[in-house]
C-alpha cells in the first residue's frame, strides 16, 4: 500500500542549507509515524542531511497519512 | 470492556428496530411501513410481493380480516387509523400478478390436517409453500367449512373470487384434498402415520376437543398433534369467528409442527425479545381517514387514487427521538442500536482500520439522548467508557485528544496553576475554584469576584475564602484516560487536605461533576447557590447593570449540569435578582442540549463541534443566558449573542458579543491572572525577562495558527530553537528564513525574516509525522531511535 507519493518539493524558493550554505537537493528518506514508515523524497541537505518539509505537505498528505495510520 | 452479551444488553435499549405497533398485532407480522409506503407510491405490484411474503391466503384475508393492526395504529388520534384493511384489499384488487414461490424439493417429513377451516387452510398453506406434502381430510366440498365460517366469502359482486383463486393455487402448492369423515379413530390412525398433525377445532367439531385441552403458546394438544381455530367469543359469550385469530393460530400451529418434526426445541426463541416501538406524535398533523367513493360487497372500495392518498396517511413509525436532536447522531447516519454494533466490532477488531474511532470521539459526552429516550439509552456511557477501553487497548489515535490534554496540564501547572491561602483565617472554610476555561476567558471577573467573596465570607460565621486555579482534570474523563483523570484529581485532593478541607465552590459544572465523583467529602457546591445565599447589593452597584442588557434572554443550562437541580434553580434566582427576564427553550434544564464543548469533540472534530454549537444557537430564541463559559464563548463564536452570568452580575464584562480568547491568548490569560493574584495577594512579582518577546507575529496569521492548532508560544519556542540550533534553511529568493521544532510530539515549522529589533514570523505548520532531519535532532539518530522502536512493537506483536 503506497499512501505517499514518492517525492515532495519546496512549495516555492531556493533553499540552502542553513548550517553549511549549500543548495537542497531531493534525498530519499523515512519518515516515521506511530508503527508505520514510508520512504519519500524530501528537499534536503546533501551535507548534514537537514531537511525540509513543505507546508503544502503538512498541512495535505501528512495529515491524511496521520490519520489513517492514527485508525489501524 | 464491551463484551456480546452487553452488546445485547445494549442492543435491547433502543427500540428503534423494533415493529410498529400495527405489525405486532398482525398475527402474520406484515411488515406494515414497507407494504404502505409502496401503495403511497401507487405501486400495488410491489405492495402485492410485500404482502404475500407475509400472509397466508392473501386473497382470502385480504377479503376478510377483521384487521386487529387498525385497532394499534397510531394514526388513530390523528384523524383515524390507516385503513389498513381496505387498502390491502384494493392492492390484491388491482390488475397485479401473484407472487410466485421458489419451488423447493420436497420435504420428507408428511402432514396431515383435519378439517378445512381458516385454520386448517393457512397451517396448509404455510407448510405446503415449504414443500411439505400436506394431506388435507375435510368433510363435504373443500371450501365448505371456510364458508360455512365466513359466508361472504360466497358473494363475489364485482370483486374476484379469491375464496376459488386461494384454493386452486393451494392445489398447486401440492395440498391434497380428501373427503372423510372427521372422526376420533381418524385422529389416531393419521397420528401414527403422519409427522405432524392438525386438527381444526371448529371445522372437525365431532372431535370434541376444548381450547383447554393445549398448550396455549404451542398449540399441542400431545405428542405430534397440535389442535387450534376454536371459535372467539364476546363478553356476553356471543360466538363469532375471527378471521386474524383463526389464521393467526393456523400460523402459529404451522411453527409448532415445524419445530416438531425437525426436532427443535418448539418454544426457544419464538418471540423476540424487544422493547415497544417508541414514536414521537408530538408536532403531527391530523388528516383524515380517506373515504372510499364505491363500495362493493359491503366493503369499501377505493379507486387506486383513493389508496395511494389513504396509504399516504401512513406515519412510518419509527423512533429516533434521540437522533433527531443530536447532529452528531445524524452525522453518524445511525441511531444508536447501530452504533453500538460498529463500536462492539471497532474494538473486537485486531488487524485492519478502526473505522468507528471517530464515531467514539464524536460524541459530546452531554447525556441529552438519554434524557430524551424513553428507554434512557445513553450513548454518552457508551463511547465514553469505549474511550477507556481504546486507551487501555493503545488504539486510541493521538491526534483526537492530545491537544486539549496538554492545555489540561498547561493550566495545572505553572504558570497558569495557583494556590491562594486566605491570609486572613488559619484555616479557610472555603476553597473557590473557578475552573480553567473561566479563569482563561475572565480573569478580571474572577479577580473580582474573589476579592468580594472572600470579605463577603469573612463577615459571616464561615469566614475564609482560599483560591485554587487549576483544571479540575475532566478533559482527561472525556479521553477515557482513567489514570491521568486519577492523578489529576489526587492532586488537587492534596492540595485541598493541606488547606484543611475546606468546602469546594465551583462556578463550571464540569468541575463540579468532577468533584462530586472524586472529591465527594469536598462537598463541592456552584458558586451560584453560593452567590444566591448572599446579600449581593454590595458586589455591583444597584442600577448599575448594563444599559445595552437584552429585555429577555433564552437561558442555556450547561449539559453537565443538567442533573443539578440547585445549580438550574440558582441560576434562574440569580437572573431574577438581577432584574432579567428568562425564557426557557423547548430543551432546557435537563434535556439542555450540548454547545459543542462537551466530550473534547472540539479537539479532534473542530466542524463537528461547531455544528453543536449552531444546532444549539439555533434553538434559542432570543439572546443566550449561560452559566457555563464554554458555553457562552461557542454560542458566540457562532455568530450567536450569548451574555454569561457573570455579566450580569458583575456589569462592565465582555458583554453578549465580544468573542472569547482563542487558544493560546487563554493560556495567556491564565498566567496573566495568576501573576495579578499573587501580587495582589501576597505581593510578590516575578518579572523573567522574555526573550520570547524577541519573536513578533503579526495579527493577520494569528486566526491561522489558531486552526492549525499551533500555539503562539510554539511559534516563538521554534524561532528560538531554530536560531541557537542552527537547524534552518534560507530562501535566496525572499531571504526568508525556515526553521523546525519538536518540543514534544509535533514538529513545528516556522518562517521567519529577521529584523533589526528581532524576528517577524511570516507563516507556520506543524505535522506529527517524524522526519529525520527536521525539528532539531540530527537525521540519523533519528531514523536509529525509530527503527529500533518499531523492531520492539513487532517483536511484541509476533
Ligand atoms: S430514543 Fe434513540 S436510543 Fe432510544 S429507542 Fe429511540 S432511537 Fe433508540
Ligand atoms: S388486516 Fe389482517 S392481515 Fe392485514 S395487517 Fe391487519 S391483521 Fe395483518
Ligand atoms: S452528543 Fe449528546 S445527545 Fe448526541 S449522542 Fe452524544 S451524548 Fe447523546
Ligand atoms: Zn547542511
Amino acid at each position: 500500500m503506497s499512501l505517499m507519493e514518492p517525492s515532495y518539493r519546496p512549495d516555492r524558493g531556493t533553499w540552502i542549507c542553513g548550517r553549511c550554505g549549500v543548495p537542497l537537493e531531493q534525498g530519499k528518506t523515512p519518515i516515521f509515524y506511530l508503527n508505520s514508515a514510508f520512504d519519500v523524497e524530501l528537499p534536503r541537505c546533501p551535507q548534514c542531511g537537514l531537511t525540509l518539509v513543505p507546508k503544502s505537505l503538512a498541512q495535505g498528505k501528512m495529515r491524511e497519512v496521520e490519520a489513517t495510520v492514527e485508525d489501524k | 470492556m464491551l463484551d456480546q452479551d452487553g452488546l445485547h444488553e445494549l442492543e435491547s435499549h433502543c427500540t428503534q428496530e423494533s415493529p410498529p405497533h400495527c405489525r405486532v398485532a398482525c398475527p402474520f407480522d406484515l411488515d406494515l411501513r414497507a407494504f404502505l409506503a409502496r401503495m403511497a407510491e401507487n405501486k400495488p405490484g410491489e405492495a402485492r410481493k410485500i404482502l404475500e411474503r407475509h400472509v397466508p391466503l392473501p386473497g382470502i384475508l385480504a377479503r376478510i380480516c377483521d384487521h386487529p393492526c387498525e385497532n394499534h395504529c397510531l394514526r388513530q388520534s390523528l384523524g383515524g387509523s390507516i385503513a389498513i384493511h381496505a387498502l390491502e384489499l384494493a392492492c390484491l384488487s388491482a390488475d397485479t400478478a401473484p407472487g410466485r414461490t421458489l419451488p423447493l424439493p420436497p420435504k420428507r417429513f408428511k402432514v396431515a390436517v383435519l378439517g378445512a377451516g381458516l385454520t386448517g387452510l393457512t397451517l396448509a398453506w404455510d407448510l405446503g409453500r415449504k414443500s411439505y406434502p400436506v394431506t388435507l381430510l375435510h368433510t363435504g366440498t373443500p371450501e365448505s367449512a371456510v364458508l360455512a365460517q365466513y359466508p361472504q366469502l360466497a358473494q363475489s359482486e364485482g370483486l374476484r373470487d379469491f375464496l376459488a383463486e386461494d384454493l386452486e393455487r393451494l392445489g398447486k402448492q401440492k395440498v391434497t384434498f380428501v373427503q372423510e369423515a372427521l372422526t376420533p379413530g381418524l385422529l389416531d390412525k393419521v397420528a401414527s402415520e403422519y409427522d405432524g398433525v392438525l386438527v381444526d377445532a371448529d371445522a372437525a367439531p365431532d372431535l370434541g376437543l376444548e381450547e383447554s385441552a393445549v398448550d396455549t403458546e404451542t398449540l399441542v394438544l400431545r405428542d405430534n398433534i397440535c389442535v387450534a381455530g376454536w371459535k372467539s367469543h364476546t363478553a356476553t359469550g356471543h360466538a363469532f369467528c375471527s378471521a386474524s385469530q383463526q389464521a393467526g393460530q393456523g400460523r402459529r400451529a404451522a411453527q409448532t409442527l415445524e419445530r416438531l418434526m425437525s426436532k427443535v426445541s418448539i418454544t426457544a426463541n419464538r418471540a423476540k425479545e424487544q422493547g415497544a416501538l417508541h414514536t414521537d406524535l408530538a408536532g403531527i398533523a391530523s388528516v383524515p381517514r380517506v373515504e372510499a367513493a364505491t363500495a362493493l360487497a359491503g366493503e369499501p372500495f377505493y379507486t387506486p387514487e383513493e389508496a395511494t392518498r389513504e396509504a399516504g396517511r401512513c406515519l412510518q413509525c419509527e423512533c429516533l427521538i434521540c437522533v433527531r436532536e443530536c447532529v452528531y447522531m445524524q452525522k453518524y447516519k445511525g441511531y444508536p442500536r447501530v452504533f453500538a454494533r460498529q463500536i462492539f466490532n471497532n474494538l473486537s477488531i485486531v488487524q485492519g482500520i478502526h473505522t468507528a474511532n471517530s464515531l467514539i470521539n464524536g460524541c459530546a459526552l452531554c447525556g441529552q439522548c438519554e434524557e430524551l429516550c424513553p428507554e434512557n439509552f445513553s450513548m454518552a456511557e457508551l463511547c465514553r467508557s469505549t474511550r477507556e477501553d481504546m486507551v487501555d487497548l493503545g488504539i486510541m489515535p493521538p491526534s483526537a485528544h492530545e491537544f486539549a490534554l496538554e492545555d489540561m496540564e498547561s493550566a495545572s501547572s505553572e504558570p497558569c496553576s495557583l494556590t491562594l491561602a486566605d491570609s486572613a483565617v488559619a484555616q479557610p472554610a472555603w476553597l473557590f475554584f473557578p475552573g480553567c476555561q473561566l479563569t482563561a476567558s475572565r480573569g478580571d471577573q474572577v479577580a473580582r469576584l474573589y476579592g468580594w467573596l472572600r470579605e463577603t465570607l469573612n463577615k459571616g460565621d464561615k469566614p475564609g475564602l482560599a483560591l485554587l486555579l487549576s483544571c479540575c482534570g475532566m478533559p482527561a474523563h472525556w479521553a477515557g484516560r482513567r489514570r491521568l483523570f486519577q492523578e489529576h484529581t489526587d492532586r488537587i485532593r492534596s492540595v485541598w487536605e493541606d488547606l484543611g478541607k475546606p468546602r469546594l465552590v465551583t462556578a463550571c459544572s464540569s468541575c463540579l461533576s468532577a468533584f462530586r465523583d472524586r472529591l465527594p467529602e469536598a462537598q463541592a457546591l456552584s458558586l451560584w447557590e453560593l452567590l444566591d445565599t448572599l446579600d449581593l447589593t454590595t458586589l455591583a452597584k444597584a442600577g448599575q447593570a448594563d444599559t445595552a442588557l437584552p429585555a429577555l434572554f433564552s437561558v442555556q443550562d450547561p449539559c453537565t449540569a443538567r442533573h443539578d437541580q440547585a445549580w438550574l434553580n440558582a441560576v434562574r434566582s440569580l437572573a431574577q435578582k438581577c432584574g432579567v427576564k428568562l425564557e426557557e427553550p423547548r430543551l432546557s434544564g435537563t434535556s439542555t442540549a450540548c454547545c459543542g464543548y462537551g466530550g473534547l469533540v472540539w479537539c479532534g472534530q473542530p466542524e463537528l463541534a461547531a455544528e453543536m454549537s449552531a444546532h444549539r444557537a439555533a434553538q434559542l430564541d432570543h439572546p443566550g443566558l449561560a452559566s457555563c463559559i464554554m458555553c457562552r464563548d461557542r454560542l458566540i463564536a457562532s455568530g450567536k449573542e450569548c451574555w454569561h452570568l457573570l455579566d450580569l452580575l458583575l456589569p462592565g464584562g465582555p458583554g453578549g458579543t465580544e468573542r472569547g480568547p482563542g487558544l493560546s491568548a487563554r493560556r495567556a490569560n491564565r498566567a496573566s491572572l495568576r501573576k495579578r493574584l499573587l501580587a495582589q495577594y501576597q505581593g510578590t512579582t516575578e518579572e523573567k525577562p522574555d526573550a520570547l518577546a524577541r519573536v513578533q507575529i503579526p495579527d493577520d496569521l494569528l486566526p491561522l495558527l489558531e486552526e492549525r492548532r499551533i500555539l503562539l508560544d510554539d511559534v516563538r519556542g521554534a524561532v528560538l530553537a531554530a536560531e541557537s540550533s542552527g537547524h534552518c534553511f534560507q530562501d535566496q529568493e525572499s531571504g526568508h528564513w525556515l526553521g523546525s521544532w519538536r518540543p514534544r510530539k509535533v514538529t513545528f515549522w516556522v518562517e521567519y525574516e529577521k529584523q533589526a529589533e528581532g524576528f517577524v514570523v511570516t507563516d507556520a505548520w506543524c505535522h506529527r509525522m517524524i522526519v529525520p532531519g527536521a525539528g532539531g535532532q540530527e537525521a540519523e539518530e533519528v531514523v536509529r531511535t525509530c527503527q529500533a522502536s518499531m523492531d520492539k512493537t513487532r517483536e511484541v506483536g509476533a
